[in-house]
């Protein structure tokens, strides 16, 4: 039952996910569209919680939902609204966004694929995230294993964290590293940026 | 994938009749409707402590009346005209014993004491029966929607705090904590990080100029404010070696609270080290916990001296009291997550629990949620201690402690920690 009932929450957000961000392109008002990402990020948190990455999906709540969106909010409401709602966009733009977004959706696609039982279709959605079923024993779990008796597991679920962790600071310590400078110098840069200059 | 879903469903529906899911099911809504009403009891009782301490520290009485007065039980058919004076003659106590006047200290001659405890309650009632004022100006979905973003919040983050241990029945075991999940404290910061929202939209849709400086202002506080918080209880992380707040305090029910280390393996020298890198966290979540709820020293955001009434001045009726509840609600979750992190959350102490728990689990269940209770009644009433007794800050020096100290000092502590742990183990 667990199974199924996040299988059915997963399709219930993934559709609101969907739905709200072509919200925030289709809606005139800015804020309306702020207030439709965060609907989105929030969805989508809540897949990520389906599929039992828990802690992917409180980062995508406290990192975009919380903090970076409330940011967007914070600086559409500073701006009168009325006279920044968008007019119609013509053609070129258009093209280039249609570009734009093709090439991020060709991507999302390749990974997917790529990910470990995408090409079985009984697979359950937990598979394709949790390293607790793998690739080569996807196929073999029998259906009732997984539709029933899986509240332990799904409660003592914590390796979650350790294993994101462990992951993120051996095997991909150096690109971590490099991303963690990237982020220090845009803080600096900010800092630099909003200083008051003196003149005296 | 529709057909695995209808075919788990009804797999489920058949075999799961008479097993461990719908008693755990039942459990869970159970355990929900138990936190939500010790919740919103505490958002009530808080009012409560807050208008009493508030008397007693300003050296005046306080709210003591809300009695229910004794002539309305006359009007119900009662012919008692004064039941405690024939009460008192009944017993043969004459007037001037000091039980009488006691009694008449308690008011018992007029009515049945409350201590205060209705007027909450009735301030309540008042708001319902208010008038509901929406000025013509405001932006209708937003300016309804925000006061139920900053209500919703605190109700839901209150899902993993544990407020006692386990016991087990002959169905199958119950953890005392309604989502037991492996992310506790971030679940909470998360989610009652969201109620910014709520503030940022009630300041904009009221379309006003002290509102919209209000919404400003709590935005810029809740922020900064979440860094540090986040930041100051990762040493704590790093002791205890998990993020699941169940298991945090069992650890500390086992060693020892955080900062009362004084039995089990909270008799080493290493935990008496770890005691300077726990004060700074203590202090500076504290704090945090207070910026975060919007309180004095830190209630910017509703200054009444520079922003008239802040964002919540063009609410009226029950949408003002959303308002007034999540602030509450979110001081109660505020409290109960540093009992739970530094002041050993359900656990009784000195080894009690599993003394306890020995003997009899539905004993120890009891007695641990009892703890628990008291603790936050003792946090809440250190909130409103501090909040009437220290003065308003202004907004730079806010933004200062925030930005310029306690940054700096949770990253340090930080690195303080893990040089404990690395040179002491």
């Amino acid at each position: 039952m667990e199974a199924a009932i996040s299988s059915i929450l997963f399709c219930l957000f993934a559709a609101i996910a969907v739905l709200s961000a072509f919200g925030v392109v289709a809606s005139r008002n800015p804020v309306n569209s702020a207030m439709c990402m965060a609907v989105s990020f929030a969805s989508t948190a809540a897949v990520l919680f389906c599929m039992g990455a828990q802690f992917l999906g409180i980062v995508q709540i406290i990192v975009y939902a919380g903090a970076i969106l409330v940011l967007f909010l914070f600086v559409v409401m500073m701006l009168d609204v009325k006279s920044e709602e968008r007019n119609l966009s013509s053609l070129p733009r258009a093209i280039v966004g249609v570009i734009i977004a093709g090439i991020f959706a060709g991507m999302v696609t390749k990974v997917a694929l790529l990910l470990p039982g995408a090409a079985d279709s009984k697979c359950p959605i937990k598979a394709l995230c949790c390293c607790d079923y793998d690739a080569t024993s996807c196929p073999a779990v029998p259906e009732g294993e997984l539709s029933g008796a899986e509240l332990p597991a799904l409660a003592e679920n914590q390796n979650d964290v350790k294993s994101l962790g462990a992951t993120l600071f051996s095997q991909y310590n150096i690109p971590f590293v490099i991303l963690s400078f990237a982020l220090l110098a845009g803080t600096v840069g900010a800092v630099a940026l909003g200083r008051k200059i003196r003149k005296d | 994938m529709e057909h695995n879903v209808l075919a788990s469903i009804l797999a489920d529906c058949s075999e799961g009749a008479c097993g461990g899911m719908w008693f755990y099911l039942i459990v869970t809504i159970l355990k929900l409707v138990l936190v939500f009403a010790v919740i919103l009891a505490f958002v009530v009782l808080s009012v409560w402590i807050e208008r009493r301490v508030a008397g007693w520290i300003q050296d005046r009485p306080g709210p003591n009346r809300a009695g229910i007065p004794l002539h309305l039980f006359q009007r119900f058919g009662s012919k008692e005209k004064q039941p405690c004076k024939k009460l008192l003659h009944f017993f043969g106590i004459p007037e001037t014993c000091w039980i009488a006047k006691l009694f008449r200290w308690l008011r018992l001659d007029r009515e049945i004491p409350t201590f205060g405890l209705m007027q909450p309650c009735l301030d309540g009632a008042k708001l319902f029966l208010k008038q509901e004022l929406t000025p013509s100006y405001v932006r209708k979905v937003y300016f309804t929607l925000a006061p139920m973003l900053v209500l919703g919040p605190p109700l839901v983050a209150a899902a993993v705090i544990p407020f006692a241990s386990g016991f087990s029945t002959p169905f199958g075991d119950v953890n005392m904590c309604v989502a037991n999940l492996g992310i506790g404290p971030l679940w909470i910061f998360a989610i009652s990080g969201l109620s910014v929202y709520g503030l940022t939209l009630a300041g904009w849709s009221s379309n006003s100029k002290y509102p919209f400086l209000g919404g400003l202002r709590a935005t810029a506080q809740l922020i900064s404010y979440e860094v540090a918080m986040g930041l100051s209880i990762i040493p704590l992380l790093m002791m205890f070696g998990t993020l699941n707040l169940q298991n945090i305090v069992q650890y500390q029910a086992d060693n020892g609270w955080t900062l009362l280390p004084l039995w089990g393996e909270g008799l080493t020298w290493e935990r008496w080290f770890m005691m300077l890198p726990m004060l700074i966290s203590f202090v500076v979540f504290v704090t945090c916990v207070f910026a975060e709820a919007n309180r004095t020293p830190f209630d910017m955001a509703e200054c009444e001296t520079d922003l008239v009434g802040g964002y919540h001045s063009e609410y009226s009726s029950m949408k003002f009291a959303s308002f007034f509840m999540g602030e509450y609600a979110a001081m109660v979750i505020g409290s109960a997550l540093v009992v739970t992190l530094f002041l050993g959350g359900w656990s009784i102490g000195f080894g009690a629990d599993a003394a306890l728990h020995a003997w009899c689990d539905w004993f120890a269940v009891i007695c641990q949620f009892a703890m628990f209770l008291i603790k936050l009644v003792a946090f809440i009433f250190f909130f409103v201690w501090v909040r009437w007794t220290l003065p308003r800050f202004r907004w730079d020096q806010v933004m200062k402690l925030g930005w310029l100290v306690f940054l700096e000092v949770t990253v340090a502590n930080i690195f303080l920690t893990a040089a404990i742990i690395y040179f002491i183990n």
